[in-house]
């Protein structure tokens, strides 16, 4: 199974700058503003500075206080705001790309060939589309005021220090390396861990939602102490990783605390000989001072979000990946009101062919059965036909608007309406009415609470499974396309609901093209003509009455069926 | 983990050998669940569960206390290098400075890792004696009634927990950062009494001002988390239905994109105003330190100018104030949002763990090892009766067999239809009684992840009974998240073979075999009979095919019924 594509490097960044287009000038003046601020940032040191050198050579009074407390109130307000309102357009311009980025993931999600997402499998999509997208607007916080107001602090202040004081600057350059490495560091020990952490809590939450799910299953068998244990252990994994994880944490800071004290200790030292020379004052160390401890919080800070800011990087690269997956054109075939496959072969990955060199037609208007036992390719074929597989040999000619209705039942979260108009989004109420009256199936909707208005789905009412492929049916009712492919879609009643479900997918089949892949033989019987697989090939093929008659593996299957 | 860094922590030559505290912490035994009886408060419950692990809390909050005060004292030893050592240029000094300065550092680097790694520790135990707590109460209750669970219990035993064990940390840090604010205030009050008082009075008032400003933005972050993830959820659910969409067509595809853009848009309005809340807070904020900051410094200033303080009390002052900012910072932005969050967890949690059991500890009934099973149902005049060792069906519609499924499930939610073992309502057994006698198998397969012999108690004869020998072969094949390796006949007949496997006394079977195809479901059918020997089985059937197995059939069509 290979997964969706992951965006590289520099395809992630030429989409990011795509979806800049449109917030540049903004970004541009954000940048501004920012610098403009953690400019304003550096008033005060300079005026504490000032103001110890005043009070040390006994020229200050009351009036040099009061102007220096001014000022240094005044500096402090206006570099907040200036800095607040950066973080705020700088954090509106990060969700509004984010909202267009999940958008179109979604959007293109849906318009990806079947075949791609089957072979990736759902989950792989439904990850990108949840998990990712909440990693990239969780980091938000974090990741804003690194890179701008964190960043323009460090650029802001270094270069306050090596215009205002040089040779302390070059004190503070020394150390460079030693965060240097302990960025390398954390950067090759980092990762794993938070890596082994953040599988270790889904592994959690996979425990903790399979019992919830399965909590029927736990009852009925007294699984209760087993559950418990299995969901213990998933939590003590999860500690046991954290605190790994807490301790290269630590580690990191440690680090740091180094580089902190190997820069103080520069400072005093480059002071003590410039001091001595007569070429800085007390007050200018005092400065100095002040500007390197300024510089440690956001050096400290940027190093801490490294992480957050790569793992945000590799969902948004595997977001874009899937938004980036070029859009094939769809071979032009002829449309065609009817079906033909001719020569078609198949196979899982490296597995036996699946469908070995079958070729099918069903004539416009025409209903195909197609039987036998587990395994003999029925569900295969419909995929191919249906377009959710492409074959590796072969062609398929099919209509253009195909429907297909499958075991798997997924009612959408919503009211029932909104899972009947997904098909046609201008239908009425009316319409609804019909295509419930034409599959007989009206009665459902007096079995619901509010009619059409019932909220359905995850959270809602419950619907059984023989009510959603009701609604299944009368959706297709509403989309009316030329071909509709039934895959066992009526297997789920029992034997109560299988009349009433067969009558409503031979509504649902009227009119237009059918391919029944059948649970129960009535439903084969009821079929224009019948076709047989066994192993991949088809076998037999022919009037249900032709089939029994000519005794063959259908009516082997004719005689288990009725018991 | 290669054999260079035995620990997996990146650690270099000189220091991958040195011991590392905490790195495989041991387990704790067994957990005793938090006692939350009715009558308390969430605030308790809170100071219940943060007051619990004192053994680590104590010295966790000695050693930040260290790392704190050290962390106020950097600017002051600076400050002090300042004027001893570059305002006199006397070469010792500087010496005895730096020294001082490197030792500081070694103490509170030190005081630093123990007291991280030991919030950490208390943090995790708390976490997984919540979890335990919840595990036992709600997820799986212990005394097996039934009331299900909905979704919100994975995000109260992840998040909610998590937010809660992080209360633990108040007793710690927020501790040692008053401790450290006392002592720059205290330091202050030696040089100069006014400016002691001053920090003294001002650094709580700044610390309220900001909760206050924090609070309006924290009530916004959270109702912006909680459009964002219904905005994750409605396009988990879309995606999850990604082959019904494709099974529609195209107008099915824009129709649930044009959906999910909808959602999309109103979080962004989201957080597009959330961000807005943030601005003003970091503004205020902003403001607030500020102006405080300045003003310190203003009287700092004046009290040189008027003599009071030495030019070398004034840079110690200006370091003191440097120090005391990131305290109030700290207090503000972390530890009251952490207060207001683990609270209201506090509260969820009390909402979901149920009141201490009390009631049907003990059986009050004694019940045979293989009893008679009765079923009466409102307007039937006959139970179903399931006698020591018969195999019986009943053939109903689908509405009616998951009505007698829930209650056989969960014979204590309702009266009809009453269950009945020996002729005693089952309502009035322990419910450890009850289910030691009775299995039942739900329609609704769940097979756990693992591999298909977790899901099995590998009873050869009940993999062959349920036809799972065709294809699975190996015992140690995962069986994928929820099931999704196997095909939905596969799915089923795993789940049989577990509950085949499972050797209950009274074992109920409810439409086992619906996704199977027929030739496969007439194997079944001529081996379960057989399987189930010697014990009592009851199938609930709405398609007549498995039918066959049984001894005798009864018949709860909805003509049949009055």
């Amino acid at each position: 199974m290979s997964g969706l594509p992951v965006a590289g490097g520099r395809e992630t960044a030429r989409e990011m700058w795509r979806l800049s287009g449109g917030h540049r000038l903004r970004l541009v003046a954000t940048g501004v503003l920012g610098m403009v601020s953690t400019g304003v940032d550096l008033i005060p040191p300079l005026a504490i500075g000032y103001l110890v050198d005043r009070v040390r050579t006994g020229t200050a009074g009351a009036g040099t206080v009061l102007t220096v407390t001014a000022v240094m109130a005044l500096a402090t307000v206006l570099g907040a705001t200036g800095t607040a309102v950066t973080v705020v357009l700088a954090t509106r311009i990060y969700h509004t790309i984010l909202a267009t980025l999940r958008e179109q993931l979604v959007g293109r999600a849906m318009t990806l060939p079947q075949h791609v997402v089957e072979q990736a499998g759902t989950g792989d999509l439904i990850s990108r589309t949840s998990d990712d997208v909440t990693a990239v607007a969780d980091a938000a916080p974090a990741v804003i005021p690194a890179l701008t107001v964190t960043t323009f602090t460090i650029v802001v202040s270094v270069g306050g220090l090596a215009a205002l004081e040089p040779p302390y600057a070059a004190a503070f350059a020394v150390v460079l390396p030693v965060y240097a490495l302990a960025m390398r560091w954390y950067l090759r020990a980092g990762p794993a861990v938070y890596r082994a952490e953040r599988t270790a809590m889904s592994a959690r939450t996979q425990q903790i939602l399979e019992s919830q799910r399965g909590h029927a299953t736990v009852l009925g068998f007294g699984l209760a102490e087993q559950r418990h244990r299995a969901v213990l252990a998933a939590s003590w994994a999860v500690a046991v990783q954290s605190l790994r994880a807490r301790i290269v944490q630590s580690m990191l800071s440690a680090r740091l605390n180094l580089g902190e004290c190997l820069s103080l200790a520069g400072v005093l030292v480059v002071g003590f000989v410039l001091v001595d020379h007569g070429m800085s004052t007390v007050g200018g160390a005092t400065t100095a001072m002040l500007l390197v401890l300024r510089l440690l919080g956001p050096v400290n800070a940027l190093l801490y979000v490294i992480d957050d800011l790569q793992s945000a990087l590799a969902s948004l690269s595997r977001m874009i990946g899937v938004v980036t997956i070029p859009e094939v054109p769809d071979g032009g075939e002829p449309a065609t009101a009817g079906v033909l496959l001719r020569g078609i072969v198949f196979r899982y990955g490296d597995g036996p062919p699946a469908l070995d060199d079958v070729t099918v037609t069903i004539a416009p208007g025409e209903h195909v059965a197609v039987v036998g036992v587990s395994g003999a390719g029925k569900s295969t074929l419909a995929a191919v036909v249906a377009g959710i597989h492409r074959p590796e040999a072969g062609t398929v000619t099919r209509p253009g608007r195909t429907a297909v209705i499958t075991q798997e039942v997924h009612v959408f979260a919503g009211t029932l309406r909104d899972n009947l108009t997904l098909a046609a989004p201008s239908a009425t109420d009316r319409d609804i009415h019909t295509a419930f009256e034409a599959t007989g199936t009206t009665g459902l909707l007096d079995l619901l609470p509010d009619g059409l208005d019932t909220v359905v789905g995850a959270g809602g009412h419950p619907l059984t499974d023989a009510q959603a492929q009701q609604v299944a049916l009368a959706r297709l009712l509403l989309a009316s396309p030329d071909l509709a492919v039934l895959d066992e879609a009526t297997a789920e009643a029992g034997s109560t609901q299988a009349g009433p479900l067969d009558h409503a997918a031979a509504a649902a089949l009227a009119g237009r093209t059918g391919l029944v892949i059948a649970h129960r033989l009535s439903q084969a019987a009821a079929c224009d003509r019948i076709v047989v697989m066994d192993r991949g090939r088809i076998v037999e093929t022919g009037t249900h009455h032709e089939l029994v008659d000519a005794g063959g593996t259908y009516a082997e299957l004719w005689e288990a069926w009725r018991g | 983990m290669s054999r260079d860094d035995p620990r997996g922590l990146g650690r270099g030559p000189l220091t991958r050998r040195l011991p590392v505290l905490l790195h495989t912490p041991a387990e704790p035994g067994r957990i005793r669940p938090f006692a939350a009886g009715a009558g308390t408060t969430p605030g308790r419950f809170l100071l219940r569960v943060i007051f619990s692990r004192k053994r680590v809390t104590v010295p966790a909050m000695l050693f930040a206390t260290v790392w704190q005060v050290g962390e106020a004292a950097v600017p002051v030893v600076m400050g002090l290098a300042i004027d001893r050592a570059l305002a006199t240029g006397d070469t010792g000094q500087l010496a005895l400075w730096l020294g001082v300065l490197v030792a500081v550092y070694v103490a509170l680097t030190s005081a630093a890792k123990l007291a991280l790694r030991l919030t950490a520790y208390a943090v995790q135990l708390l976490q997984h004696r919540l979890r335990g707590t919840l595990s036992a109460g709600v997820l799986h209750p212990v005394d097996g009634t039934g009331r299900t669970p909905d979704g919100g219990v994975v995000s109260l035993m992840t998040s909610d927990v998590a937010r809660l064990a992080n209360g633990v940390i108040l007793v710690i840090m927020p501790v040692a950062r008053i401790v450290a604010v006392g002592f720059i205030a205290a330091s202050l009050l030696a040089m100069d009494r006014l400016l002691g008082l001053v920090v003294l009075i001002g650094a709580p008032v700044a610390v309220w001002s900001m909760g206050v400003l924090s609070e309006r933005f924290s009530r916004d972050t959270r109702e912006y988390q909680g459009l964002l993830a219904s905005t994750v959820g409605r396009a988990t659910d879309l995606v999850a239905g990604y082959r019904v969409v494709k099974g529609i067509g195209v107008e099915a595809e824009a129709e649930v994109t044009g959906r999910y853009r909808r959602a999309s848009r109103e979080t962004l309005a989201g957080a597009v105003r959330n961000a807005g809340f943030l601005g003003r807070f970091l503004a205020g904020s902003g403001a607030v330190t500020g102006v405080f900051v300045a003003t310190v410094m203003g009287l700092a200033g004046w009290s040189a100018v008027a003599g009071r303080l030495s030019v070398g009390e004034l840079i110690a002052a200006v370091g003191l104030t440097q120090a005391l900012l990131p305290q109030i910072e700290s207090i503000a932005n972390m530890s009251i949002p952490n207060l207001a969050g683990a609270r209201a967890s506090a509260a969820r949690l009390l909402d979901a763990v149920p009141a201490p059991p009390g009631l049907q500890e003990t059986s009050r009934f004694e019940v045979a090892a293989l009893p008679v099973l009765e079923m009466s149902v409102a307007g039937l005049r006959t139970p179903v009766r399931v006698g020591p060792g018969e195999f019986v069906g009943v053939h109903t519609d689908d509405r009616t067999a998951a009505r007698l499924a829930a209650a056989l499930l969960d014979p204590w939610a309702g009266d009809d239809p009453q269950v009945r073992l020996d002729g005693l309502p089952a309502r009035e057994l322990a419910p450890a009684a009850y289910r030691s006698r009775v299995t039942v198998a739900p329609h609704r397969v769940t097979l756990f992840s693992g591999t298909i012999g977790d899901n099995l108690s590998g009873d050869p004869a009940a993999f062959r009974a349920a036809a799972c020998d065709d294809f699975a072969t190996d015992p140690d094949a995962p069986v994928g998240e929820g099931g999704n390796r196997l095909s939905g006949g596969q799915r089923q007949r795993v789940a049989l073979a577990r509950a085949l496997a499972s050797d209950a006394p009274v074992l109920v079977l409810h439409d086992p075999t619906t996704a199977v195809d027929s030739v496969t479901e007439h194997v079944i059918t001529g081996r379960l009979n057989d399987i189930r020997r010697g014990r009592s089985t009851l199938l609930l059937a709405t398609a007549p095919g498995l039918l066959g197995a049984c001894d005798r059939v009864v018949e709860l069509l909805p003509e049949t019924t009055p």
